[in-house]
């Protein structure tokens, strides 16, 4: 090919274009982030501060609960739901098995005032839910589910 | 209330587990199977291959099977894993010809996997110039350049449509040797970016194929659109047991003029260098030997009976079944030969 | 007339079917048009020709309007085009508002849908011919052109710039792909990670991980707390009726045409469309800043383009032979499996299949819009499930999404975990959602038409000098740089006006 030549000329070598543009988007993100720094360092001081002070005081908020019992169950569904699956080769049976107990131990985790009526719902969304997810899915329209 | 959580547990698990396909009766495939294949794109000739073959052996050896269109990368992935055979892998000639390019992701098939029975040839790898063009034949590319006149080729890199490029370039070395730089590559994606670079004017010739560009042949010159075929890598024994009318009003005799020996690239001055695409099987490394030897009589009856080469000519795809053990050298033949030309121009 | 023979109760009852279907797969989350045709395309084996397009044309429209459903009342986009639907559908719903949000963007997809269908119709093969014209260096400025609504779209601009560009970054890493032409090389991509990453993050688990795991760890963390459902708010938020569409008109048309012209250029893609629609109707709008809180006005640029979308991208397809989304690629391999051969002679030598198909595709728009808009009082209702039943339905949902979406892929199961985790704590810091999302939806694309411009013409000026659609576009990008930092210049002269007071 005839390259052009010029101040605005541009020559690619193939075998290296594939860090061409992330090296673009690293000056870019260069530049922005010392832009932000610039334009709102202040800003930003004085919110770290003042989460430090309420810290400080108040220390952290959160349901420590509900936040790494989700983690915690996500995690296990995840692994759980490929060893399952791998017992139950292309069966989906995987997703199925382990998206049951997942899902009642989830919300059982996340209700509040447990009650009869509610511990019954649960059990029948967390049955049926994917039961019928499974079934539409991996039977009918033959999609793979771990 | 553990109680009856447990005992709802229970009947759900029963009731899935009497859900479950029926487990086939005899022979070592049993369960579902899962076919990766090597393209992303359930459009795509691989994937259309794949589903005729599926089909037919799920009817015949009575088990489910299910073609996921993955991608190399994940399909390699998938089968590597899979050591109890519920899945296999269909590709092509990429899957060796990535490798001897090069390309990231592309293990050496043959170390790493087993070869499987090969079930179909897709005839239709080819070359197009716009239909303006000065060059009327291969011939004439191959004159142009030997002329010191630049032609630029667009492709893909680092396979099937690449392999037809560096044939090419070898024959012009062979012939006129140095003046192989005089053709270049455009590297580019899909079908429709080859085309574009084509009706842009940013390159000579095109890899394409006959199904995608057939009806581009048939505009009128004076259509920016328009395409005109030099060469077809089929052999000619491929296209010559197509259907007689070939594809859309291309018939089967107009094919044959661009293939060899009408149209000859040569591959070492005497023969010349011929390319079909062939779709086969691969396994697990460490696969059940029994369930190689079930697909391939499996595969024998199908293709006794006679029925699927009709559905695979209709499509466009030449039936072409060899059983895994001839399977294995033919394309170990094949893969050394293309090395030759690869190697030498790199 | 031979047309006739082949509309028969089947036929008609095929495409009602694929539309029914449609809308369950777009509106899960995770599952999209192109799965839905992908998974039915077994069936069409037994079908002849017209019956098979019938029930994939519906499955087509079903599937791509469906995805207004979750995004409008969970703010999870069921599928990508949908992302701008949840910048003024979520807060609709917000406000008790779901079903009449529901209507807007039903509507609004109905006409989007008989639009494009019309432009089909009318033009296909004169804009396929429109269609060529754009190479590489024009579908980049389509691109840049869609990435300037970060600029309108950033609560504070140098913030949202950066989370778009962050968003580009993540969407570089991996190989290379060949398949769009570039080297195979992996680059942003450590040793240890090559196994699972090699194919990169895939868009569609990235989205719901963000959107759906996000905001589930979000209320994890406040502890999950139901509040009381007002069902009096639910129904006493503003009634739907069509006088919303008084005044809406210009809107409808041009973001109508923006997802039908986009649809058309094979590679650009849908996201791009409603992504564009939405800058458009956000930088014409007479109140500007009202747009993402809220306003029918978002719903209708963005439900209008995708549905768009669907003419659209027919229309490379039938008159090129090469589809112009990921979703009529599927519809190749029908055409294929029939013996059918698509190309610029397609319509020409295919009358009766044209009309046919043109027949279905009207069809699937009226039968999408009747199953939704009477179907919708009762989906809208969804919003009142408690939350403790609602999340793991969702989680399970986007699950299945995520595993399905690449063909069974269990790592695109962890991409939800890990940019589920990456939206919730880079919103502590500041990171803006829809700017990074943006990014990273048309990354890929960016690169690939910016870095094959240059390797054929080896100069930057030919961005502009290309042709006069490139200084067109140009035009079009400086038009909507400008209105977006005029917008921002008197927000913050409002807001500091504000402080004065």
């Amino acid at each position: 090919m005839e390259q052009e030549t010029g101040p605005f000329s541009v020559s690619i070598d193939f075998d290296q274009s594939h860090l061409f543009f992330p090296n673009i988007i690293h000056w870019v993100l260069v530049f922005l982030a010392l832009s932000i720094v610039l334009v709102h360092g202040r800003e930003i001081v004085r919110h770290v501060q003042g989460w430090k002070e309420s810290y400080r005081e108040h220390g952290l908020d959160y349901d420590r609960l509900r936040l790494f019992g989700t983690f915690g169950l996500v995690i296990a569904y995840f692994l759980l739901m490929n060893w399952v699956g791998q017992l139950f080769p292309n069966t989906g049976m995987g997703f199925l098995l382990v998206s049951m107990p997942f899902m009642a131990l989830l919300s059982l985790l996340y209700v509040h005032d447990l009650d009869r009526k509610k511990f019954l719902l649960i059990l029948a969304n967390s049955v049926i839910a994917p039961l019928v997810a499974w079934y539409v899915l991996a039977q009918l329209f033959y999609i793979t589910l771990p | 209330m553990l109680k009856k959580l447990t005992k709802t547990l229970c009947v759900a698990t029963a009731c899935a587990v009497v859900a479950m396909p029926v487990l086939a009766a005899d022979g070592p495939l049993r369960g579902n199977l899962r076919v990766v294949i090597g393209s992303s794109s359930t459009g795509g000739d691989t994937y259309q291959n794949s589903s005729i073959i599926a089909e037919a052996l799920a009817e015949n050896i009575g088990i489910n099977i299910k073609v996921d269109a993955t991608g190399v990368t994940e399909a390699y992935k998938a089968l590597g894993r899979d050591k109890r055979g519920n899945t296999v892998m269909i590709f092509h000639d990429q899957a060796y010809l990535g490798n001897l390019y090069g390309v990231k992701g592309y293990a050496d098939p043959f170390e790493s996997y087993i070869i499987g029975p090969t079930v179909a040839i897709n005839p239709g790898n080819a070359y197009l110039v716009p239909k303006n063009s000065p060059y009327q034949t291969i011939e004439d590319i191959i004159q142009a350049c030997a002329n010191d006149t630049q032609i630029r080729v667009a492709i893909q890199p680092g396979g099937v449509s690449e392999i037809g490029y560096t044939a090419l370039k070898n024959a012009i070395k062979v012939r006129y040797p140095g003046k192989e730089g005089n053709l270049v590559a455009v590297n580019t994606g899909s079908q429709s970016d080859k085309n574009q670079l084509l009706f842009d004017g940013q390159a000579d010739l095109i890899n394409g194929s006959v199904q995608a560009n057939e009806q581009y042949t048939r505009l009128p010159e004076d259509d920016q659109k328009a395409m005109r075929f030099v060469w077809l890598t089929a052999r000619k024994e491929t296209i010559e047991q197509a259907h007689e009318e070939g594809m859309g009003a291309t018939t089967r005799d107009d094919l044959l003029q661009f293939v060899s020996p009408s149209a000859s690239v040569t591959f070492d001055g005497d023969k010349d260098f011929t390319f079909d695409k062939e779709f086969f099987f691969l396994y697990n490394k460490d696969m059940d030997p029994a369930i190689i030897e079930q697909i391939d009589a499996s595969l024998t009856e199908i293709f006794e009976a006679g029925e699927i080469q009709e559905t695979q000519k209709k499509s466009f795809f030449i039936p072409n079944f060899k059983p895994s053990a001839e399977a294995q050298t033919y394309l170990k033949d094949k893969r050394d030969q293309y090395e030759v030309i690869i190697e030498a121009l790199q | 007339m031979e047309i006739l023979s082949n509309l028969t109760p089947m036929f008609f009852a095929l495409t009602a079917f694929g539309v029914m279907v449609g809308i369950v797969f777009g509106a899960i989350p995770g599952m999209t048009a192109t799965m839905a045709l992908a998974v039915c395309l077994p069936m069409t084996y037994g079908l002849d020709l017209t019956n098979g397009l019938a029930l994939l044309l519906g499955l087509y429209v079903g599937g791509i309007s469906g995805g207004l459903v979750p995004a409008i009342l969970l703010n999870i986009p069921g599928t990508p085009s949908s992302i701008t639907t949840t910048f003024d559908g979520y807060p609709m719903t917000q406000k008790g508002q779901g079903e009449r949000a529901l209507k807007v963007g039903i509507s609004s997809s109905l006409f989007g849908g008989l639009f494009s269908a019309v432009i089909l119709f009318l033009f296909a093969p004169t804009l396929a011919d429109v269609a060529i014209k754009f190479s590489y260096i024009e579908k980049f400025l389509i691109i840049l052109f869609a990435l300037t609504v970060i600029a309108s779209l950033s609560q504070r601009l140098l913030v949202g710039l950066f989370s778009g560009a962050l968003g580009i970054w993540f969407a570089l890493i991996g190989t290379y792909d060949i398949t769009d032409g570039g080297n195979g090389e992996y680059r942003l991509l450590p040793d240890f990670l090559v196994n699972y990453l090699d194919s990169g993050f895939s868009l569609l688990p990235v989205l719901i991980g963000m959107f759906g795991l996000g905001t589930i760890l979000q209320e994890a963390e406040n502890g999950v707390r139901e509040e009381a459902v007002d069902s009096v708010k639910f129904q006493k938020g503003a009634k739907f009726s069509f006088s919303i569409f008084k005044g809406q008109f210009v809107n409808l048309f041009r973001s109508s045409s923006i997802g039908t012209f986009v649809g058309m250029l094979p590679g650009v893609g849908g996201s791009a469309a409603s992504v564009l629609s939405y800058t458009q109707a956000k930088n014409f709008s007479r109140e500007p800043d009202k747009l993402g809180t809220g306003e029918p006005e978002g719903v209708i640029a963005s439900e209008s383009a995708n549905n768009g979308l669907t003419g659209g991208a027919l229309i490379p397809l039938l008159s090129l032979g090469i589809p112009g989304d990921s979703t009529t690629a599927v519809l190749i391999g029908a055409f294929t499996l029939q013996g059918i051969q698509l190309g610029p002679l397609f319509i020409g030598e295919n009358t009766v299949t044209w009309d046919v198909m043109m027949v279905s595709l009207v069809f699937a728009n009226l039968v999408m819009f009747m199953v939704m808009f009477f179907a919708i009082r009762h989906i809208a209702k969804v919003v009142m499930v408690p939350k403790f039943l609602l999340y793991p339905g969702i989680l399970m949902m986007c699950v299945v999404g995520a595993y399905a979406i690449n063909y069974g892929v269990m790592f695109d199961v962890w991409t939800l975990l890990i940019f589920g985790v990456f939206a919730w704590l880079g919103q502590k810091v500041g990171l803006e959602i829809a700017p990074f999302i943006i990014g990273f939806i048309l990354g890929g694309q960016a690169e690939i038409y910016f870095v094959k411009s240059l390797e054929s013409f080896g100069t930057l000026t030919i961005f502009f000098t290309k042709s006069p659609i490139a200084l067109f576009l140009w035009g079009l990008i400086a038009v909507s740089v400008a209105y977006s930092v005029h917008h921002t210049i008197r927000a913050v002269k409002r807001k500091n006006g504000g402080n004065g007071a």
